[in-house]
């Protein structure tokens, strides 16, 4: 793979975590393919089983994101800390990236900042004459206890 | 106009019934005599029977009261509960929350346990004990348990309590129908959140704050039968919600729930409060289980289940867990805004806030925003603790919750 071509793939991954980070949903699918898919996902010991947290395609992360402000949610601002581990080659112009994440939230009131959660991200970017898009993306959890939770997606 | 100090401490107007004093969620004394009388003779939730469904499998449970507790399937397919405690050194045997252990061995020592709660070995037994201690010595603590209403599994850590099918009484009676095929937990978390365990089960005692949810006010507030739903109190403290019908289709990105439930109508919506702190929650088309473990007079542990039916279908299952996931899920719409409420709470109403009372006070002839299922729930904290909700740090005799056996 050319340096480049890397360059690009990681300015992907991080720019997608700053568009979530300043909830600029737009910016976020316009990073996205047609067919863009989005999944959290988590393995239960409790339960010895895979589970999904959350699995929408490129419509249902549009709807999600224009319902989101008509609900009460937490406001504290969250910051998503990816480092891209591993790229591989995929399915014709395709690649895997996997990469390290690390999400914070940090209260409005006095400005304290909590670790959140800790997962991996599991992109599939597809390469094409428009740059790369994210097809797919798996949040990978670790973390399984959120508190009181959050609405927006990792 | 604003209250002043005396005002705002002054007890509200309404009946002593309708109102409790917010000590009972703040004060420690308080919080550790309601695990000896609440929780302790209470049957609780443990697990599914999904969860260890194989000879062998076991679950860990943390009782309220403080107990930790091995759930497992036994060789004969029973199963039973035992303290997660080893009788030799007081260790902890089992670590995993869950697992196949046909052993259940302590590490520290090695000494081993089936799963009928025998001790089967103690290392170099014989050299060290002689002919004084042996292992039918050395056996587990066993507590009473059962699989019941839906296939949980209930557990009792008090040796007299009363049987479970009295401590529930006809609580159970709305949903038993729509639990008669086999069910499978597909969906669990915890939340760990800095409120009283009351609090939590106080939200799902009232339909007054659907205010609080979009997605309620959307597809069932504004529809058809709402303010008909009903309350209905049964003995120990328990209630149940009657049904409607949900109008799924009426939020953006959601849709009819046609994967539907067994006999139920399509949008249903059940559920039943268990004393102290448990609550079914059917919505076509999940069930969804909420057991509080208290960790604190301001925090709770809250274990969420969401389940579907053994014999869904890849499609069926996928449906169901996306229902799920909508409004109930860690990310879900309606879940983060409950907590989020009762987090508020918390913040408000622990220690030295200068909170003063919780009103109960809404009359509506038992319907939905009605708070009866609260007053009743307290009604029965009353009873176990031996003096009233709105004046909980005065003296008082509890009553025998064995009482009604």
């Amino acid at each position: 793979m050319q340096s480049e071509q890397r360059y690009a793939i990681e300015e992907l991954i991080y720019r997608s975590c700053l568009a979530l980070d300043a909830k600029d949903y737009t910016a976020f699918l316009a990073l996205c393919d047609a067919d863009f898919h989005y999944a959290i996902t988590t393995y239960s010991p409790e339960l010895r089983r895979e589970q999904v947290w959350l699995d929408h395609d490129r419509g249902g992360m549009q709807t999600l994101f224009t319902n989101l402000p008509r609900h009460n949610s937490d406001h504290s601002p969250i910051t998503r800390h990816a480092t891209v581990y591993t790229v591989e080659p995929g399915t014709d112009s395709e690649v895997n990236v996997v990469s390290a994440l690390q999400v914070f939230r940090t209260q409005l009131d006095g400005g304290a900042t909590e670790l959140f959660a800790v997962g991996r991200l599991h992109d599939t970017v597809r390469l094409n004459e428009d740059g790369a898009k994210l097809a797919r993306r798996t949040v990978r959890l670790e973390t399984r206890q959120l508190g009181y939770g959050y609405h927006v997606p990792f | 106009m604003a209250k002043n100090a005396a005002q705002w401490d002054s007890p509200p107007t309404f009946p002593q019934t309708h109102f409790v004093d917010s000590r009972v969620y703040t004060d420690d004394a308080i919080f550790e005599e309601e695990k000896e009388k609440l929780f302790r003779p209470s049957w609780i939730i443990a697990c599914h029977e999904s969860e260890i469904e194989a000879p062998f499998d076991y679950r860990l449970f943390n009782h309220p009261a403080g107990v930790p507790l091995i759930v497992v399937r036994g060789d004969d397919k029973k199963v039973r509960a035992f303290y997660n405690i080893c009788p030799h050194r007081g260790n902890t045997i089992l670590y995993d929350p869950a697992g196949n252990a046909k052993r259940m061995t302590c590490i520290f020592h090695q000494w081993s346990f089936d799963t009928r709660g025998n001790c089967v070995d103690i290392s170099r037994e014989e050299q060290g004990y002689q002919k004084r201690f042996c292992k039918a010595d050395a056996a587990l603590r066993e507590v009473k348990c059962e699989v019941a209403f839906g296939g949980f599994v209930w557990i009792n850590i008090t040796d007299n309590c009363m049987p479970l099918r009295e401590f529930i009484g006809g609580a159970m009676d709305i949903l038993e129908p729509y639990m008669e095929e086999p069910m499978e937990v597909f969906h669990f978390h915890k939340a760990r959140v800095r409120t009283n365990f009351k609090l939590w089960h106080d939200t799902n005692s009232e339909f007054y704050h659907d205010f609080l949810h979009y997605f309620n006010r959307i597809t069932g507030m504004l529809q058809p039968g709402y303010y008909e739903r009903r309350y209905t109190p049964f003995a120990n403290g328990h209630a149940t919600v009657g049904s409607m019908q949900i109008q799924y289709d009426k939020y953006e990105g959601s849709k009819e729930r046609a994967v539907g439930w067994p006999k139920m109508a399509v949008g249903g919506w059940y559920m039943v409060d268990i004393f102290p702190g448990m609550t079914y929650n059917l919505r076509t088309s999940v069930l969804r289980i909420d057991t509080a473990i208290p960790l604190g007079p301001n925090e709770v542990l809250i274990e969420f289940r969401g389940l579907g039916l053994k014999r869904d279908t890849k499609e069926e299952r996928k449906q169901r867990v996306f229902d799920h996931n909508m409004i109930w899920g860690p990310f879900g719409r309606n879940l983060h805004e409950d907590l989020l409420a009762v987090h508020g709470q918390g913040r408000a109403m622990h220690e030295g806030t200068g909170s003063r009372w919780v009103l109960q006070g809404r009359e509506e002839n038992s319907t939905i925003h009605d708070e009866v299922g609260m007053r009743h729930y307290y009604a029965e904290w009353s009873r176990r603790m031996g003096r009233p909700a709105y004046d909980p740090c005065r003296e008082g005799k509890s009553e025998p919750v064995r009482a009604a056996a």
